[in-house]
């Protein structure tokens, strides 16, 4: 609602028309799932580390309201407006994220965020959905305009990030970007050559960083020899986990989230299985999945490339997050330090998680109109044809 | 869903007709994958394949997500159902509460079954509770977990009204986690706090020695500390033991026989306002203690607010000089080792020694000399003395060491000090007669009880101990026949019969032979029971007498040492050491006053005889029918008969009886320049040997 003194009626009724409204009740109930759990995790973390008992729920209504209103924002744009703002947000995020490096606030050995008045921001976080709309854009401009470099010019900015994230280190964010890249090259119709090759260059630079990162290893050492080092966190993650058992304690009665470490973010997943079980921890793993293959199935019916690419770039990047975190609360993957969207604490976490499903809904929202039409379809179709002919 | 349908259906492109709806989606998705491109006609060729091709990645990219959150489903059920990792025990400590379960250990050792308690209880012989642990709780309270810190504070003093209502808000208000609210309270109030439903409230289970019988055996008894460790008496003694079997410990006490020893010990402090006394009853046979009282005494369930005095074990801790009761030690050693006989006569004329004068008292109108009997019957001060150097100090030292005198007396308490004696270097020729009869050492009351034992039990040094004797005999006496195994007045077979005390039990105790090293012949044992009868028929321990039991004994006073070093005037230890029955001894019964008074009874006397004695025989006939034992009045002229032996004997022919002119242990007549050694003692131990004229 960028114009929301020239909103109408009619306009709301349009968008709610238009909006893929499974994908927002699904982050409705992420929000909701979100100040649940805080309420659970957070005050025995607030007390550890000294802060009042309820800063962090009353942090993340504040955080999660204006994640709401980003969604609801974002989502009314329309395609050129969501281009903008993704190769704005690039720029300025890539700007920040270059800015950590020499201006950056170092928490526990890694310079990601920029201390801002009230919170700390990471830009890298930003970086993410404005990056995946970026390429999706440099990818489908490469279509309707000839000699453009799209291709070259996502791999350079790719490269960049690469070398910005490797500097701070942040290897998690780092992965997740080129895992949404890849995906992205793949669902743009990359010759399964490549594919293959990208796959096999990301295992060789997993084993580059298994080498160079200290951090790294011991993670990785540590998932693979489950009896060697200390495995407390882990352990105790899957304490609270078999504690809740199918059903769960019930709503504040988890005891083994208090000896969480980061409860309230990192292993929030792990509070959730405490006190309501494995059936809730389900049902939050669907909502994750419906999010992701409503989003795809949706796109199948899109042929704008990049409507297509853009929102799968964006998804991708959705679900791996929360996939990288359950995994690494179950051990199903080396420890990660990733928030679970929308549930986790963090600001930073929660409104790049808003933007990233604001503009999937933007771009999966029904256009109504030949306008659209038009712009959607007609120069596209004619500037393939064109490519192609030639 | 409506608009989506129409809002699709108005795709035109799609103008080959494919279905509407939700089945247009699947058979698109169907021909994205099959790559039909039927119907496509308005889009340019390879921008459709391009499209399809897109299409058909996105279902890969879908399938991937559904393999990568299926992984994560089946992880997530084993962790939480199928194989989950047990939470430790301290994380949920507050969440779990243990269900309380009657303890196993508890229920095959045949102990009080209570949930929480880990210590062992304590009985008497017959299984009445001494001490006894009992389940407490400690509340506790997390003040971030309370609501309303005054509204639980105000339902908590409903339940615990000694709580400081003040106090207990200001403690719940606090930033902490855990605050202590109140300690040791009952089940009941547990149950009660449980029941207010205040959140944040827990309970810690623990347990809280009780003492239920209070002052009786408190010394004995001892404490524990806060963590259930003993800290004195046998709750020290056998700690690890009562932590680890949780069968109770049962103790060779008898709870009737301590309170009668008690009773009548306490009515003989007070009325001789002595400050202090102790009286112990012991079986000569087993070295099982029955009764040991101290006095004055405490309530051993407030053992810490105890004053010193109270705590103080007199009968194990407590050193006394023994006085005359030690001339039975001398005349033992004399008869044992052959050095003088019954008839053997020994001079009563005071000995100046030095600077110090060994003598009677006045009032005592001795002949100059006194045979062996007499010496015992009326406790002649120089006639132990020549008895004591007729054995020589080696002798006497040894025998001394061979009666356990030297050491700590070997009893189940960690009280047990050891004896105040002289050491070898010092013993000389004044150690010699002044230990003779009685001073110059220092024993705790047990250890003379201990060789009282031994003289009149056949011989047998035996082990004095707080344990009940754990043969089946005394289980079954115990278990069956009511508590004490019953202890017939035994002399002749012939009078087996007579008397109420010849029951079916009879040979269940009567066989009982002591155990431990022989000190002395049955023969030599045999002169002391008949001399120590005597004492009590005809000598200055007539007040001991309680007829039918056939009473002997020692009486002996020691003047008290005052805090400068000097024996204070008229300031006693009395002591009387009682056995009865004297035909068939069984039990040790001592007494001891601190510093008794004078009455008009005493005639003015502070003496043993006249305070520790008639005690010793008020309890003697009331101990005598619990412990199965009833007067024998019937047959008491034979058993005298049986026991008497003449205050003057006569020398069997043959024998050079000691006397005047055959005196070699006296040291008028072998003069000699006293040695080195014996100028050292003079010197530095004066203070012992002080004239030593009162006695009795």
């Amino acid at each position: 609602m960028s114009a929301s003194s020239r909103v109408d009626t009619s306009k709301v009724a349009r968008w709610w028309r238009s909006v893929d409204r499974v994908t927002l009740s699904a982050t409705g109930v992420l929000i909701a799932l979100g100040y649940i759990l805080m309420l659970a995790a957070s005050p025995a973390v607030a007390s550890r580390i000294g802060a009042s008992r309820d800063m962090f729920i009353l942090k993340q209504v504040i955080f999660l309201s204006i994640a709401g209103a980003i969604v609801l924002a974002v989502s009314s744009l329309s395609l050129t407006g969501v281009r903008r703002l993704a190769l704005i947000g690039s720029v300025v995020a890539l700007a920040a994220t270059a800015l950590t490096l020499v201006h950056g606030v170092e928490i526990k050995g890694a310079r990601r965020w920029i201390a801002l008045p009230l919170m700390s921001v990471q830009p890298s976080e930003f970086l993410k959905p404005c990056f995946a709309v970026a390429t999706a854009w440099l990818l489908a401009r490469r279509r309707t305009q000839r000699y453009f470099p799209g291709l070259l010019l996502a791999f350079g900015v790719f490269g960049v990030i690469l070398m910005l994230l490797k500097s701070q280190p942040d290897i998690g964010m780092l992965s997740v970007i080129t895992m949404v890249f890849m995906t992205q090259l793949f669902v743009d119709g990359l010759p399964l050559f490549f594919v293959a090759a990208g796959v096999a260059a990301m295992g060789g630079a997993f084993m580059m960083a298994y080498i160079v990162f200290p951090h790294v290893r011991s993670r990785v050492e540590r998932f693979l020899h489950p009896n060697v080092g200390d495995h407390y966190q882990i352990d105790t993650a899957l304490r609270a986990f078999g504690n809740g058992g199918l059903l769960g304690r019930g709503p504040g009665e988890g005891r083994v989230k208090d000896l969480l470490p980061d409860a309230h973010a990192d292993f929030v997943f792990a509070v959730a299985g405490e006190e309501f079980g494995l059936l809730v921890c389900l049902g939050i793993v669907c909502v994750f999945l419906v999010i992701v293959l409503r989003t795809l199935l949706k796109l199948m019916r899109e042929d704008d490339p990049f409507v297509i690419v853009g929102a799968s770039g964006l998804v991708t990047g959705f679900g791996l997050q929360a996939f990288v975190n359950m995994g690494s609360t179950l051990h199903l993957i080396p420890t990660k330090g990733m928030t679970l969207p929308l549930i986790s604490y963090g600001g930073s976490s929660a409104m790049s998680i808003a933007l990233t499903i604001g503009m999937v809904l933007a771009l999966t929202r029904k256009r109504v109109g030949s306008n659209a039409m038009q712009e959607r379809y007609q120069p596209a179709g004619d500037a393939l044809y064109r490519r192609r002919a030639a | 869903m409506r608009d989506d349908h129409n809002d699709f259906g108005r795709d035109d492109r799609n103008a080959s007709g494919t279905a509407r709806g939700n089945s247009a989606i699947v058979s698109r998705l169907a021909g994205a994958v099959f790559g039909r491109l039927t119907g496509r006609n308005r889009a340019p060729k390879g921008q459709r394949a391009s499209l399809d091709q897109m299409h058909a990645r996105l279902l890969g990219v879908g399938a991937g997500f559904i393999a990568l959150f299926s992984a994560i489903a089946l992880k997530l059920s084993f962790a939480t159902v199928w194989m989950p990792m047990e939470p430790e025990k301290r994380q949920i400590a507050p969440q779990v509460p243990t269900i309380p379960k009657s303890d196993p250990k508890g229920e095959a050792s045949n102990d009080l079954v209570l949930p929480q308690v880990h210590r062992a209880t304590i009985t008497d012989r017959n299984g009445q509770a001494l001490a006894i642990s009992l389940p407490v709780a400690q509340v506790y309270a997390n003040p971030q977990e309370l609501i309303d810190p005054k509204d639980a504070a105000e339902k908590l003093r409903s339940v615990l009204p000694q709580l400081n209502e003040e106090d207990t808000i200001r403690r719940l208000s606090e930033k902490r986690q855990f605050v202590y609210l109140a300690r040791d309270i009952s089940p009941v109030q547990e149950i009660s706090i449980n029941n207010l439903g205040i959140p944040g409230i827990y309970f810690e289970p623990g347990e809280r020695r009780h003492y239920p019988l209070g002052t009786t055996a408190a010394q004995i008894m001892g404490s524990v500390d806060i963590d259930d460790h003993g800290i004195a008496g046998v709750e020290r003694y056998f700690d690890k033991r009562l932590n680890t079997d949780r069968t109770p410990l049962r103790l060779s006490l008898d709870v009737r026989i301590q309170a009668v020893v008690h009773d009548e010990l306490a009515n003989a402090m007070q009325t001789f306002q002595a400050i202090g006394a102790c009286a112990i009853v012991m079986d000569v046979r087993t070295g099982e203690i029955v009764a040991m009282v101290s006095l004055p005494d405490f309530d051993a369930n407030d053992f810490a607010h105890a004053p010193n005095d109270s705590r103080f074990n007199r009968a194990v801790t407590g050193m006394y000089e023994p006085g005359s009761t030690f001339k039975l030690q001398t005349a033992a050693m004399a008869l044992q080792l052959g050095v003088a006989h019954v008839w053997d006569r020994f001079s009563s004329i005071p000995i100046h020694i030095g600077r110090f004068t060994i003598s009677d008292m006045k009032t005592d109108h001795f002949p100059p000399w006194i045979s062996l009997p007499y010496v015992m019957a009326h406790s002649s001060n120089p006639a132990a003395a020549h008895i004591a150097l007729d054995v020589g100090a080696e002798r006497q030292r040894e025998w001394l060491h061979s009666m356990g005198f030297l050491d700590r007396v070997p009893v189940e308490l960690p009280e047990a000090s050891r004896p105040l004696v002289p050491s070898a270097r010092n013993w000389g020729i004044s150690t010699v007669m002044t230990v003779g009869f009685g001073h110059g050492v220092a024993e705790p009351p047990l250890s003379i009880v201990r060789g009282t034992a031994a003289t009149v039990n056949g011989g047998i040094l035996v082990r004095p101990t707080l344990l009940a004797r754990d043969d089946a005999n005394t289980a079954d006496t115990t278990d069956q026949n009511g508590p004490l195994a019953p202890r017939p007045v035994l002399y002749d077979p012939a009078h087996d019969n007579v008397g109420p005390d010849s029951n079916a039990n009879a040979d269940a105790s009567a066989d009982v032979t002591p155990q431990g090293p022989r000190v002395l012949s049955e023969q030599t044992s045999n002169t002391l029971r008949k001399i120590l009868r005597l004492v009590v028929t005809q000598g200055i321990g007539k007040n001991a007498e309680s007829p039918g039991y056939f009473v002997g004994g020692k009486t002996g006073t020691a003047e008290k040492v005052g805090p400068h070093g000097g024996y204070l005037k008229h300031v006693n230890i009395g002591a009387f050491t009682g056995v009865f029955p004297m035909n068939d001894p069984h039990y040790a019964v001592y007494v001891m006053l601190d510093s008794p008074h004078p009455t008009a009874q005493t005639h003015g006397w502070t003496t043993a005889s006249w305070n520790a004695a008639p005690t010793v025989s008020k309890i003697i006939s009331r101990i005598g029918p619990m412990l199965n034992m009833f007067p024998d009045t019937a047959n008491a002229a034979k058993i005298d008969a049986e026991l008497a032996i003449p205050m003057d004997p006569g020398v069997p022919s043959g024998y050079r009886a000691l006397g005047p002119g055959n005196d070699p242990g006296d040291p008028r007549n072998a003069p000699h320049a006293p040695t080195r050694r014996e100028v050292a003692y003079r010197t530095h131990e004066h203070d012992v040997t002080r004239t030593v004229s009162s006695d009795d």
